[in-house]
């Protein structure tokens, strides 16, 4: 069996004293699309910001490709990327904020890659790429993010209640995206949301938390 | 009434037949104004950038001393600049007194607070998702440096345009450090003073006309940032 793209062993999170997150073992395969299920408070979005190493557990393990990895920004986060709920454009046009992560990671034939991305989250490059991020929509602005993430073609892409503002077309066009990165580039997708329709129709398994444990996995 | 027209169309006459007084002091205020923008800016952001980014022991009183000294009167900064710069002063070795330099350097200090703290009050209202943003797109800690900054950057910009309206319409400074030297030092703002002293109402009319323009100019392209930097 190959080695997890991510693992959690015993993994605690205490904030202020409190235990808000228990995990004794998860890991995510290369490919795996798990679905984050739970009532508000139960974890859902600690558990992301773990796996995205933006905060490191309080104890246990957290490794990548099956080394344990520090949260400090580096490599790791050239390989996992977050989407957040209401994600933040940087206060530039469409393609700068999707060709910005390329740009960092000094990657060739931008334009086209852009372009491309743009597609696959259904906005029309043409149209798109020269606005400012003040004239788009808060459905459109969800796409040019998830657009700016998969882009990167990322080992693990994690998204936060990615539908949770939107109308049924724009979740529907969310839906295809996340799809079609794993399919095409083998992307892991962990995603949290309250809609258990759109979970069951994207994921492989289903995690319910409740009280920041798994109570149950389908 | 009569004499304010006649200044009015002296000015413009001024302006517009190049008179070689009027436009050395233009270009004299052009000097050190911009002398002094450069050494702002380039001390000040990052100061500012710090001042508004990291978390230390002594960050509010080094807000409030900030705070403070946007409202150093300009007289004050020249007197404490022509004491640094006259012969017996700690400075006076450099002879920059009665210099464009000498001028740019009050300017400076007049200039930096402002730049400071604008730019700390830019960085410290980022949105509170923009590190999260940057890092889970792969950016590395000087990456996210960077584009901090350029995410402030209408912000900055805003604040060098205040700095400048201060730096460009100041008195104090360029009277007593650069000494309102003919030909040499004299500025818009002294040659003002100047020329009203001595009842000759057109030259300071038509410098105020330049004066009245910059501040036009940087007031237009302050509505449009103000505008981008609070979208």
């Amino acid at each position: 069996m190959s080695t997890p793209v991510i693992s959690l062993n015993k993994t605690r999170q205490v904030f202020s004293g409190r235990q808000v997150l228990s995990i004794d073992e998860l890991d995510i395969n290369q490919g795996d699309i798990i679905g984050l299920a739970g009532p508000n408070g139960s974890g859902k979005s600690t558990l992301l910001r773990i796996l995205a190493f933006l905060d490191a557990p309080t104890s246990g393990t957290l490794s990548f490709m099956g080394a344990e990895t520090s949260i400090k920004p580096g490599a790791v986060h050239r390989q996992v990327t977050l989407l957040v709920q209401e994600p933040y454009l940087l206060k530039r046009t469409v393609y700068a904020n999707v060709a910005y992560g390329l740009k960092v990671r000094k990657k060739s034939d931008i334009t086209t890659k852009v372009h491309n991305a743009l597609i696959q989250v259904g906005l029309d490059p043409e149209s798109f790429s020269s606005r400012q991020w003040y004239e788009l929509s808060g459905g459109e602005a969800q796409r040019v993010a998830l657009a700016a993430r998969l882009v990167l073609k990322p080992k693990v892409l994690l998204m936060d209640e990615p539908t949770a503002s939107l109308d049924t077309k724009s979740a529907k066009l969310i839906r295809k995206a996340a799809l079609k990165a794993r399919t095409d580039n083998r992307t892991s997708l962990v995603v949290a949301s309250h809609d258990l329709d759109w979970l069951g129709k994207v994921s492989d398994h289903i995690i319910y938390l409740e009280h920041g444990s798994i109570v149950e996995t389908s | 009434m009569d004499f304010l027209l006649q200044g009015f169309l002296k000015g413009f006459a001024l302006l517009f037949t190049g008179d070689p007084e009027t436009y050395s002091a233009i270009w004299a205020t052009v000097g050190a104004s911009s002398l002094s923008m450069f050494f702002s800016l380039t001390i000040g952001v990052p100061l500012g950038f710090f001042l508004g980014h990291k978390t230390f022991i002594g960050k509010r009183i080094l807000r409030t001393i900030v705070d403070t000294l946007l409202s150093f009167p300009t007289v004050v900064i020249g007197l404490l600049v022509y004491a640094f710069l006259t012969r017996h002063g700690p400075l006076g070795g450099t002879g920059l007194l009665f210099s464009i330099p000498g001028v740019a350097i009050g300017q400076t200090l007049l200039g930096l607070p402002i730049i400071i703290a604008m730019t700390a009050n830019a960085v410290e209202g980022l949105d509170k998702r923009l590190p999260i943003t940057l890092t889970t797109l792969g950016a590395s800690p000087q990456q996210i440096l960077w584009a901090t900054v350029m995410e402030a950057r209408f912000s900055i910009m805003l604040a060098a345009m205040a700095a400048y309206g201060r730096i460009v319409s100041e008195v104090g400074i360029s009277m007593l450090v650069g000494g309102n030297i003919k030909w040499h030092t004299r500025t818009i703002t002294t040659a003002i003073a100047l020329e009203t002293g001595k009842g000759e109402f057109a030259m300071g009319i038509a410098l105020g006309i330049v004066l009245l323009a910059v501040a036009l100019l940087v007031n237009v392209a302050a509505t449009g940032l103000k505008k981008k930097a609070v979208k």
